[in-house]
């Protein structure tokens, strides 16, 4: 693509950039999402076989129809069946034409269309090519399959989370998958930079377990360091190596309502004293230090939990926060719609889907002063952007586009 | 002179080669400080006198706190180097200040409004230093009612909206093992930085980067928000169900093991299985037959089902039969199986690396692999101010008696 630094003053950093995706469900959707809200031209090949996949274009469920439209805000959609030659030929002029080309298939799958990296290079040598699997391409695992909760599994995410009294409950959703997502963007970041100061592009071969691996901190440094039986295991809502008391998530007035609240400092400690009006309890010298505190926790959080159960979770916050201390309500889908920060910073908003329809997305969590990025549309429809894509980027005739049609390269 | 990555004219080494950044973060940004370092970027810790409070953050080497003896600072500070700076009085400032004519990156993680009151906001900053890209994270944002409220990694995770969906629906809510909130505002922060980063390639300018934890973790949940967003409905806890899915982890012989039924192949050989072992009940019926039934009126009869069978089979059993037939079935790791994980190994994501105290550790790797570079852990952590020479010195050209002032 010619950069244009024209174009990178109208506030998207990825204006110019085009993405061949044929990425699917989460990880891939939402790393790609990440590029298409700064601009970068996004094109999603799907297909007639996975309509209903999750966040597919005809998701089965209104929670699927929302990660469609979460994930895939602001993107094209294509129709190409991979299974005729006429299919893969348009895939590979696409990729000719493409910055980037994204995929998130066992690795079977790329290479059975010749459309693996070394084939692609060939087409365009500077093309960034995006593979994202459970496990990497090489390896003694590189062939096993797995969704994100098997990798949750498989890293010892699951066993790790939870209390050490009952089993372990693990994220309750596919971390994996957004962590995945993050990681994906970030690889080609990197490599766009990379291509824009030296002029080549490269293959990203983005292990998801890996990506997920790197966020267990020191567990592999300790127990190399320490052994494994020095390790932390489910320590429930305590930080796992300590320091502060209270902390923890505590009931509240109303049905399943809870704050989290965290102590860590004498000063910390003495404001929840006063905010809490200078009950009994906390004279008990027991809680005179930090490391008091820390050993007995356990008493503890049931004397900040006896004031807790008497106020919502917002007026604990409130008060709490008024005196200093780190208190949040422990939000719900429905908290989170109605939160004051979020709706003041436009977190969440409303984009028409290609019936017009309004549909609500995540905006990016972060906001950029001179490309705070755009997106104003939600998902495509299935196919929805043929004519653009086949005449318009790749100059097909309708004779052209007739005669693929009819070996079924759409179907 | 600004010496920016753009203007490097040898080959990079890694992606971020020739760039520089200064990590005035704590726990909250620390983990995005070690993503640049990692990834080539010079990345400067900037630590009170003393030493960063990070170094007293478990565990340590033998239990034991003490100087270089915290994993925690020697996991997050790889590949960085540390000076020693008080940039709460004039002088540390005005040191500040001419480093970030130096450096492409800034970032920092101080309570809304305090680098403004140093003198070193971003505004203040970019007029010496236009091409700066300059990142806060907070754990709110900078502006909103909530701007000014603190925030702890649990309080985050809980405000994010991912706390109260995880765990099970007779425990409180849960946050997940380690500090998930910071690390995403971390993960959020750095995707930020390298959008800003490439926008600067193409024009020349820097930006300021504005980011919220809550937000971060709000984008990351997967399905609380489309829940409610598109059904009215809160998710609610249902511990490793995922949702009451036919994505599920089981009790198992040995341990848990991650069974997905995500294609009716996959769901038909696990009924199958069960059959085999006499333990189907009445799964084998017709009406059983669509794999998303999991998710129905009978999602708890399949539940009581499957776990009594899952009893009978070791993780290995489990996850040999699903990987064998190609579904993604998998155990749950626990904590000492990781550390000898043939695939981490295989791939060179773990690395053995001296310590300078003569200590043999394990480091993990990056979180991708980018095929053009060598990505090795090129350093373990600084001890506090190890480059003060290097860098005060070094790049800003003050004296040994300039630079023992600001240290001490």
């Amino acid at each position: 693509m010619e950069l244009d630094g024209d174009a990178h003053k109208n506030g998207l950093a990825l204006r110019g950039i085009r993405v061949l995706d044929f990425t699917w469900i989460h990880a891939g959707p939402s790393a790609t999402r990440i590029l298409s809200d700064q601009g970068a031209e996004v094109i999603k090949v799907e297909s007639n076989n996975a309509l209903s996949v999750i966040g597919g274009p005809a998701s089965a469920t209104a929670r699927g129809l929302g990660q469609r439209h979460n994930w895939n805000a602001g993107k094209l959609s294509i129709s190409l069946n991979m299974k005729t030659a006429q299919g893969i030929d348009i895939a590979k002029r696409l990729a000719a034409v493409s910055d980037v080309v994204a995929e998130n298939f066992s690795g079977r799958v790329m290479p059975s269309w010749g459309l693996d990296y070394d084939s692609i290079r060939a087409i365009n040598p500077s093309i960034i090519m995006l593979s994202m699997s459970g496990f990497g391409r090489t390896g003694p695992w590189k062939d096993r399959v797995s969704y994100g909760q098997t990798l949750q599994a498989w890293s010892g995410f699951t066993q790790l989370t939870g209390f050490p009294d009952s089993d372990p409950s693990g994220p309750a959703s596919a971390y994996s998958d957004a962590v995945g997502g993050m990681a994906g963007a970030q690889a080609v970041l990197l490599a766009l930079m990379h291509r824009a100061r030296t002029g080549r592009g490269q293959w990203l071969d983005v292990s998801q377990y890996e990506s997920l691996s790197s966020l267990l901190e020191t567990l592999v440094l300790d127990m190399s360091v320490n052994g494994a039986d020095a390790v932390s295991t489910r320590t429930g809502n305590r930080a796992p190596y300590g320091g502060g008391a209270p902390h923890g998530a505590y009931r509240c007035r109303g049905e399943d309502r809870w704050v989290a609240i965290t102590v860590f400092t004498d000063e910390e400690w003495r404001a929840l004293v006063d905010a809490v009006g200078n009950p009994q309890w906390a004279d008990d010298p027991r809680f005179a230090t930090g490391d008091g505190r820390e050993r007995n926790a356990d008493a503890l959080d049931a004397l900040v939990e006896s004031w807790t159960v008497q106020h919502t979770a917002e007026e604990v916050m409130g008060r709490l926060q008024a005196a200093g201390i780190a208190a949040g309500v422990v939000q719900t889908g429905e908290d989170l719609s109605r939160d004051p920060q979020l709706k003041e910073r436009g977190f969440f908003r409303r984009v028409p889907d290609h019936q017009g329809e309004e549909r609500t997305i995540e905006s990016a969590p972060y906001k950029l002063s001179r490309t705070p990025g755009s997106v104003t549309r939600g998902a495509p429809a299935f196919a929805a952007d043929m004519t653009y894509v086949l005449r318009e980027l790749l100059g097909m005739s309708d004779d052209d586009v007739e005669d693929c049609a009819i070996a079924g390269a759409f179907d | 002179m600004v010496v920016t990555g753009e203007q490097a004219n040898t080959e990079p080494a890694l992606p971020l080669s020739g760039y520089r950044a200064l990590d005035l973060s704590g726990p909250m940004g620390v983990y995005c400080g070690k993503l640049m370092a990692d990834m080539g970027a010079d990345v400067i810790k900037v630590e009170p006198p003393g030493g960063d409070p990070m170094r007293e953050i478990g565990p340590f080497v033998g239990g034991q706190p003490g100087p270089g003896r915290s994993l925690y600072w020697l996991h997050f500070n790889t590949n960085k180097r540390s000076i020693t700076l008080d940039i709460s009085t004039s002088e540390g400032a005005a040191v500040l200040r001419r480093l970030a004519r130096e450096s492409d990156v800034l970032l920092e993680t101080e309570p809304s409004g305090y680098m403004d009151s140093l003198g070193l906001g971003y505004e203040s900053l970019a007029a010496d230093a236009p091409g700066l890209v300059y990142a806060s994270i907070t754990p709110f944002g900078q502006t909103g009612p909530y701007r000014d409220y603190k925030a702890s990694d649990l309080v985050g995770f809980a405000m994010g909206g991912y706390m109260y969906v995880t765990g099970w629906p007779d425990t409180p809510p849960n946050k997940l093992w380690g500090s998930q909130a910071y690390h995403t505002a971390s993960n959020r922060a750095y995707i930020a930085i390298l959008l800003a980063l490439y926008h600067r390639m193409m024009t020349g300018q820097g930006q300021y980067i504005d980011v919220s934890m809550q937000e971060a973790v709000a984008a990351t949940t997967e399905h609380v928000n489309t829940t409610y967003n598109y059904t009215g409905e809160s998710a609610v806890r249902c511990g490793f169900r995922h949702g009451g899915q036919f994505v599920a982890t089981w009790r198992c012989k040995d341990g848990y093991a991650s069974i997905t039924t995500n294609t009716r192949a996959a769901w038909d050989d696990l009924r199958a299985w069960m059959d085999r072992d006499g333990m189907a009940g009445d799964l084998m019926d017709a009406q059983y037959d669509d794999h998303f039934v999991l998710r129905g009126e009978h999602s708890a009869h399949i539940e009581e089902l499957v776990q009594a069978w899952a009893l009978l089979h070791t993780r290995q059993e489990i996850t040999e039969f699903g990987q064998s037939n190609h579904h993604p079935w998998g155990p749950a790791a626990t904590a000492e199986e990781i550390l000898g994980n043939e695939q981490l190994w295989g791939r060179g994501y773990l690395t053995a690396v001296e310590s300078p105290d003569g200590v043999s550790m394990v480091y993990p790797g990056d979180p991708y692999r980018l095929t053009e570079f060598q990505q090795p852990v090129r350093r373990t952590a600084p001890a506090a101010g190890e480059h003060n020479a290097e860098v005060l010195g070094g790049i800003l050209g003050l004296s040994a008696e300039e630079m023992e002032r600001l240290s001490a």
